[in-house]
């Protein structure tokens, strides 16, 4: 078999099996040495990932090769980007399932288990098994003697598999499905200590608000379907036949289109080109060149009906990435065990709205209106969720709203994504990327915090434990400062990257005026919430590391430094969140990758090439420089650490003053409230749902059961009246025949 | 009106009271043994009335059938006194109403209402005259109702 299908079933198989394994032996055999499966599991997934990153990289160079080879003969054979898609097996098979308006012939409704490897995926792979990997090992120190410490280490496994199948999969009903399995994985992570009410509420929240955007989600799979024809990410695969050279049989490999209709270029319908698949991204590229297209050769949708299979993708990606309006999940959601906090609410799970908003790329730039309102909502949550966390005083609380913060920023780098630049889309992954190094950093800290500090996680009661947790604090720091956006370390990079795109966009000649001052207000409000983000990290980190050591009576005397197994992923984490920005930004390696994917390969290539005649494309002397942008947001950052170490280092007694006078302003307790979203959605949201459930619960028990009950009780009824006939008394009986029998003579005779 | 026509009218009515007879003393007694009587009564009108119209129309049918009914009847009286006789042995009464085997269940029971009393009063004294050439004793007693109290 091929190389690459080997690896890509067994990244999500060797999880899975970890999760059977554990979940049927953990807690008669295992017990303590539960985690031995997962991690083991974990941690060959993650080799397989990082040879799959290798495998693809190496992959593209040969098609690069033999790109130029096939130019240089003067044939056009360039594929958009680099993809490898393997059906494994029919999951559904449904003929004739669906008619379109207005024609006559029918739509299959087929869906292939069908995995593919292209550079987004591989990076998602490769960072997803690595957190894992490190929060496994660390959930080893933290989870001991948890009475459920079996149980969580078959959970973990169970999200890996789901994560990485999400990641891998190549269609949108399978999408959707481990969209849904993560889901259900968070939920039962977050209601882990179901015993406490505050965990199983928060579960509870966090599944019903995923429920909103889902039910966006799949409206918009709906719409897909509806306009496309199928669920297919691809239209081409990869098979395999036994050819005999030289007298030996050789296995080979080619690529292949995956239906005829596709191969022929011959349009039948009910056989319809992948979504995201290379027919229609050829065709649409060409037809962005301005060149005409043949007849009944695929597009994309426009206009109206592209902006609304986008916005409710959009719903989806709110509801799973904590967006506003559907962010209040996500603070809750802390209720979970630390390293679950680290790994599903910071590093992985929330980040899969913006891995299916970068895949779905070039739909969103298809409309007009999408990229906007997906930067418009990005930015929005950025700057909200920043200004709620700078009073927070729940360390996991603020590192939960600076996550939902930072996926904010993403979205704000998705949404710069035109098709005349490609920049954010490569920034907002690439901050996806290293936020996940970093996040995971501060929540495992976060974590190793708690546990010295049993339990208690309030950070107005504890302080200054620099010298008592000596490893946790040198980490918790570099944490800090790569959230902070302080150079060299990886937030800088990364977010430098979002705000030049922004900035770009605010110059973009091709834009309106209107769009020009949306992005405008987008890149002042991210250059603040940069600011926001310095103040607050650093915040928390003064009042847990600095001032007066103060330890909680929880603590009791056994506060102490971490063990090692949670000390060392903290280690690991800091190296990679000084590193991995820097390296790759230098080296440019990862853009260079991710260009690769189809879906972004498609907006690099309208980049490279003279789009639209009429929009003026150059924005180098209007828009802002990279260089400028970099102190820029270097200087606002300092700053911001600057305010935080006035205000909290040493005595604190300018924050009490400015406690107060923002108090008097109301602006205190308006972020300290949340901006009392929680109580806003009680009451328009919470209550009429209640009071409809309510009212149905009314005519269920009234209408309905008294329907049923009555069907039951009218023949009782009956029943009781006649019975006192039957009373036993033999001369009734006589004198009922007579009577009878009078009536049927005088019936007879009359 | 034919004088046979008249004849079978006077042997049918003659029938019919000893069916209606029958029927209202059925239903009325209680008495096992006069229910069952009251039973062989509206047997015999019946039979009377078939015999009545086996004359009228000339056809021995009905008198065939009669002679039956006459003999079933006896068996019949033969079975019907016996089980009379073994249900006044279970109870020691008569009465029909003490069987209410067939009645569903959870109904109350048959209860018998209690006939009330006649109103007793004292036989009235009514006054007695005294031989002749004999001065009349007249006790108070006997006298005093006269006088209003």
């Amino acid at each position: 078999m091929d190389t690459i299908k080997i690896l890509l079933i067994l990244i999500p198989a060797l999880p899975l099996a970890a999760t059977l394994l554990t979940a049927a032996l953990g807690e008669r055999v295992l017990r303590g040495r539960s985690h031995w499966p997962t991690v083991l599991a974990i941690g060959l997934s993650c080799l397989a990932s990082l040879a799959l990153v290798y495998q693809v990289h190496s992959g593209i160079d040969q098609a690069r090769r033999e790109t130029e080879l096939a130019e240089t003969h003067g044939e056009e054979t360039a594929s958009v980007g680099y993809e490898k898609v393997y059906s494994l097996w029919t999951w559904a098979a449904v003929e004739g399932a669906y008619q379109r308006p207005n024609e006559t012939a029918w739509y299959d409704f087929h869906v292939d288990v069908t995995l593919r490897a292209d550079p987004l995926t591989a990076i998602m792979l490769a960072m997803v098994t690595f957190v894992s990997l490190v929060v496994a090992i660390y959930s080893i120190g933290y989870m001991h003697d948890d009475p459920g410490y079996w149980r969580f280490f078959s959970y973990i496994p169970l999200f890996v598999f789901s994560m990485t199948m999400l990641v891998s999969v190549s269609n949108f009903v399978l999408l959707y499905v481990f969209w849904e399995a993560v889901g259900l994985c968070s939920y039962l992570l977050i209601g882990f200590w179901f015993q406490k009410p505050e965990a199983a509420a928060a579960g509870k929240k966090a599944f019903l608000v995923n429920r909103i955007g889902d039910f966006g989600f799949a409206l918009g799979l709906f719409l897909l379907w509806t306009n496309y024809g199928t669920l297919n990410f691809h239209d081409v695969k990869v098979v395999e036949e036994t050819v005999t050279v030289a007298g030996e049989e050789v296995t080979q490999t080619s690529v292949v289109p995956e239906s005829a209709a596709v191969a022929e270029d011959a349009w039948v319908v009910g056989q319809q080109p992948g979504v995201l698949g290379q027919t229609i991204l050829k065709s649409q590229r060409q037809l962005d060149r301005g060149e005409e297209l043949a007849e009944g050769a695929p597009r994309y949708a426009t206009g109206a009906l592209a902006t609304a299979i986008c916005l409710l993708l959009m719903l989806g990606a709110c509801g799973k990435s904590a967006q506003f309006p559907l962010h209040v999940w996500l603070p809750d959601a802390m209720e979970g065990p630390t390293p679950v906090s680290a790994l599903i609410h910071a590093a992985t799970m929330v980040t899969a709205g913006v891995y299916m908003v970068t895949r779905c790329l070039p739909l969103f730039v298809a409309s007009e209106y999408a990229p906007q309102v997906v930067a418009a909502i990005g930015g929005f949550t950025a700057l909200l969720a920043a200004l709620i966390a700078l009073t927070q005083t729940d360390l996991k609380r603020i590192l939960a709203y600076s996550t939902i913060s930072q996926l904010g920023y993403m979205f704000l780098g998705l949404g710069t994504v035109t098709l005349l630049s490609a920049a954010g889309a490569a920034a907002g992954m690439f901050h996806l990327f290293t936020h996940a190094f970093f996040k995971a950093l501060l929540f495992l800290g976060a974590g190793s915090v708690m546990h010295a500090m049993g339990g208690v996680i309030d950070v107005r009661r504890f302080g200054g434990l620099r010298r008592l947790m000596p490893v946790t604090h040198w980490t918790f720091l570099f944490g800090c400062l790569a959230l902070a956006g302080i150079f060299p370390f990886a937030g800088f990079w990364s977010k430098d990257l979002i705000l030049v795109a922004v900035g770009e966009q605010a110059h973009q000649q091709a834009f309106g005026e209107q769009t020009r001052l949306l992005y405008s207000l987008l890149y002042i409000a991210g250059l603040f919430t940069a600011f926001l983000t310095a103040f607050y990290t650093f915040r928390a980190y003064l009042l847990t590391f600095h001032g007066e050591e103060q330890i909680p009576p929880e603590a009791g005397h056994h506060a102490h430094e971490s063990p090692k197994s949670m000390t060392v992923p903290l280690v690991i984490l800091a190296i990679c969140s000084l590193g991995v920005g820097a390296f790759f930004e230098l080296t440019g390696s990862f853009e260079r990758f991710l260009e690769d994917a189809p879906s972004v390969a498609y907006l690099t290539a309208g980049a490279e090439e003279p789009v639209v005649e009429a929009a003026g494309t150059e924005t180098g002397e209007h828009g802002v420089s990279h260089l400028g942008v970099a102190i820029l947001s270097t200087v606002i950052a300092l700053s911001g650490v600057a305010l935080a170490l006035l205000l909290y280092l040493g005595k604190r007694q300018w924050l009490q003053r400015l406690t107060q006078a923002m108090d008097a302003a109301m602006l205190y307790r308006l972020s300290h409230g949340k901006f009392f979203f929680d109580e806003i959605y009680m009451v328009f949201v919470v209550w009429p749902l209640r009071v409809i459930a309510w009212l149905s619960y009314l005519v269920d028990r009234v209408l309905i059961d008294g329907l049923v009950n009555l069907c039951g009780i009218l023949p009782k009824w009956i029943g009781a009246a006649l019975r006192p006939l039957q009373n036993g008394m033999l001369q009734f009986y006589a004198l009922a025949m007579v009577l009878g029998l009078l009536v049927l003579i005088g019936t007879l005779l009359r | 009106m034919n004088p046979e026509i008249a004849l079978l009218h006077n042997y049918l009515i003659v029938g019919a009271v000893l069916f209606g007879l029958g029927a209202v003393g059925f239903l009325s007694r209680r008495n096992m043994i006069v229910m069952f009587l009251c039973a062989e009564m509206m047997l015999q009108g019946v039979s009377l009335s078939l015999v009545a119209f086996s004359r009228f129309h000339n056809d021995f049918g009905g008198q065939m059938l009669v002679v039956f009914i006459i003999a079933v009847a006896a068996c019949e009286a033969a079975i019907a006194l016996a089980l009379v006789l073994m249900l006044v042995r279970r109870v020691g009464k008569l009465d029909v109403a003490v069987w209410q085997s067939l009645r569903e269940d959870n109904q109350p029971e048959f209860e018998e209402e209690k006939v009330p009393e006649e109103p007793s009063e004292k036989p009235e004294a009514w006054p007695s005259l005294a031989r002749a050439g004999l001065t009349a004793e007249v006790s108070p007693e006997k006298t005093d109702y006269r006088r209003k109290p």
